[in-house]
């Protein structure tokens, strides 16, 4: 026999009681839909997560801050109070305890520099800001503004990024509302002048005149959604706010961004130098790791249920396809007396399993895709819309293969007894049943 | 032998003292004890006898549907005891036809699909198949049922549509069980003279399985069995039609 022709007389047998085969293929249709859906959701949300890495990732820089201290971390045991220890820690030494990975000086930023493969080295100052006005409206509360190191991360939807020595800014799409345009109108904000309102050490505000370089849309990563001043602008503001003291204090630095030579080779390296000089270094990676990594246990697990909605659908193959072979004995018996071999017997059998195989996993993965797709369209487009780039879908080939592959195995393997009892039936016997 | 209307020399079927038995220990039956027998090519040969003679286990083991326990079958001169089941299978499919008293036809498929199940067995690719199917239809004039489901024909066109089906492959040797079994006078009549005329005309050779005396009559030779064993042997047929022994009901 023909193998189009094993496959022909298969898909025949199993189109012949449509009933049965329409729930045995359901239970498979079960697995298949969660697989492709969970499937789905990890490319999708891995893809989104991959996009906000790499818009902080293509810049090849890391955040750089000192080492836990030995005991910070050691929050198992309670530390018993010490009044004396308190004080001696002294003023300094409020940021350390503030950040969970301790403040820098200028002694650390110029360690950092003299690291191999550290380029540039931007120490980040905390800078605060008042209030922004425009020519056409009342000033606006400002209380955050970004720093510039990761200005070429943003996306912007008009004009350019702050040119370093100006006094220049981006401005994020919302705050075009503040000049009363709409987001399709973001050109002619470029070019505008406003002040900004710095506050001073003894509690005055000073006003700087910006100029608007661009407009920034805000990604899921936070990048361009606040004000991104150029370096020297923002050096500008930390001075201002310095104004009126009588001795500016030593500046102390959150943390430092440091640019590196081609980061993805030298990753581990750099991580090690700066471990040894007493520094954490983390890349934009190593944050979303942790969102992926959640994502992915999430997955995991609906892909288990998946797994064991199939593991229950490949019994109902083998009970179809059992009953299948019981009924058509003397059918078998006939085709093993005008010379079927047994070999043939069973690969038809087989075929049918897979046939079984084959809709289930084309009606699941279909249903789990369309169902994907559309619930990415109606929550990306409604609830979830401020979330820019964000994807919760998305339809990745090769995994789908593999959910396919993994089914028709399964079926293939399901089928191999009653397939196996169909290839040993003696046809005497099997024509005498009645 | 009797009357060879083919002139070959080698019987297309020999069994030599040819034993079955089933079962182990005291619930051991011996089917057949030891025959042996030829059948020539272009012979038709009538196997008679009473339920459990042995005249079925006979035809099984002819019909290389079954393994002897002891003894030797040879097919055109040649033992195929010791062949591999798959081996036997094409064999089977090339040289034999057979017809069953309950028919075995697919109630789901056309008329020409089963006709044609034999060649789609051989590995015949699908339209040599229904072309052959159409033309062993015609010569059955059943042709105007290949579309028909086989489950809405007569008793008569059923077992048609079986003489077509073991005579699509060109068959050496056509095994009918009790072909008439099923039928009514008349259609009997209809389907023996039909496999007769494939005799004559085409020199198949017929082995009929039968409690019907008047279709074991018009074999040339009929093998009388009791006990697993041919008790005798008659030319038969148009020359001796008035028998009295057998056990047909």
């Amino acid at each position: 026999m023909r193998a189009i022709d094993v496959t022909r007389t298969a898909v025949g047998n199993t189109l012949r009681s449509k009933l049965r085969t329409f729930f045995t293929v359901l239970a498979i249709v079960v697995g298949a839909f969660t697989l492709a859906l969970t499937m789905g959701i990890g490319a999708g949300v891995g893809k989104f997560v991959d996009n906000v890495a790499s818009d902080y990732g293509q810049l090849d820089q890391m955040f750089v801050s000192a080492a836990p201290e030995a005991d910070a971390d050691s929050d198992s045991e309670l530390t018993e109070y010490d009044p004396q220890a308190r004080q001696d820690a002294g003023e300094g030494d409020f940021f350390r305890d503030m950040m969970a990975g301790g403040a820098l000086d200028d002694d650390d930023i110029t360690t950092l520099e003299q690291i191999d493969g550290v380029t540039e080295v931007y120490p980040v100052l905390s800078v605060q800001t008042e209030y922004v006005e425009t020519s056409a409206s009342d000033a606006y509360e400002l209380q955050e503004i970004g720093f510039p190191s990761i200005s070429d991360a943003m996306h912007l939807t008009a004009g350019e990024v702050a040119t370093a020595g100006e006094t220049e800014m981006t401005i994020p799409e919302k705050w075009l509302e503040a000049f009363g345009l709409e987001e399709a109108e973001a050109n002619s904000v470029v070019g505008e002048v406003v002040d900004l309102g710095v506050p001073n050490a003894i509690g005055g505000v000073e006003t700087v005149e910006v100029t608007i370089s661009g407009v920034s849309q805000e990604a899921i990563s936070g990048v361009g959604g606040t004000p991104m001043p150029s370096m020297s602008l923002y050096q500008h503001i930390y001075d201002l706010n310095q104004h009126g003291l009588e001795q500016t204090p030593d500046p102390v630095y959150v943390q430092a961004i440091v640019d590196v030579e081609n980061l993805e080779e030298n990753e581990q390296a750099i991580k090690a130098d700066l471990e040894e000089a007493g520094y954490q270094g983390i890349t934009a990676e190593d944050q979303m790791g942790q969102i992926q990594g959640l994502i992915d246990a999430v997955t995991w697990v609906i892909g288990g249920f998946g797994l064991i909605a199939l593991l229950a659908a490949s019994f109902g193959i083998v009970n179809t396809l059992l009953m299948s072979v019981q009924e058509r004995t003397r059918e078998i018996g006939l085709m093993k007396a005008l010379g079927l071999s047994r070999a043939r017997v069973f690969s038809l059998f087989s075929a049918e399993a897979i046939m079984l195989g084959i809709m289930g996993a084309a009606i699941g993965i279909a249903g789990g895709v369309l169902t994907g797709v559309i619930g990415n369209r109606i929550l990306t487009d409604g609830p979830l819309s401020d979330v820019v780039g964000l994807t919760l879908y998305e339809v990745a080939p090769v995994p789908l293969l593999m959910v396919v592959a993994l089914i028709l195995i399964i079926a293939f393997i399901a089928g191999t007894l009653p397939a196996w009892r169909a290839a040993k039936k003696d046809p005497i016997e099997a024509l005498r049943y009645e | 032998m009797s009357t060879s209307v083919i002139d070959t020399e080698v019987p297309v079927l020999q069994t030599e003292n040819v034993g079955k038995t089933y079962g182990r220990g005291p619930a051991r039956f011996h089917a057949l004890k030891g025959l042996s027998c030829e059948i020539d090519h272009g012979e038709s040969v009538a196997v008679i006898g009473k339920s459990g003679s042995g005249k079925s286990t006979l035809m099984h083991v002819l019909a290389l549907l079954d393994r002897p326990s002891s003894g030797t079958v040879c097919l055109e001169g040649e033992q195929v005891n010791d062949l591999k089941p798959q081996h036997i299978s094409t064999l089977r499919n090339e040289t034999f036809g057979f017809i069953f008293q309950q028919f075995f036809l697919n109630p789901n498929q056309t008329v020409l699909e089963n006709v044609t199940l034999p060649l789609k067995i051989a590995g015949v690719g699908r339209s040599e198949r229904n072309r052959r199917g159409m033309e062993v239809l015609r010569q059955l004039e059943m042709d105007s049922k290949a579309k028909n489901k086989a489950t809405d024909l007569s008793g008569g066109q059923k077992q048609r549509v079986c003489i077509a089906r073991a005579l699509i492959s060109n068959p050496t040797v056509i095994f009918a069980d009790e072909p008439t079994g099923n039928l009514d006078s008349a259609t009997s009549e209809t389907v023996e003279d039909i496999l007769f005329g494939l005799h004559a005309h085409h020199g198949i050779t017929l082995v009929i399985v039968t409690h019907d005396e008047d279709l074991a009559a018009k074999c040339q030779r009929r093998l009388i069995m009791q006990d697993g064993e041919i008790l005798s042997e008659e030319p038969g047929a148009h020359t001796a039609v008035n028998n009295s022994e057998g056990g047909a009901a």
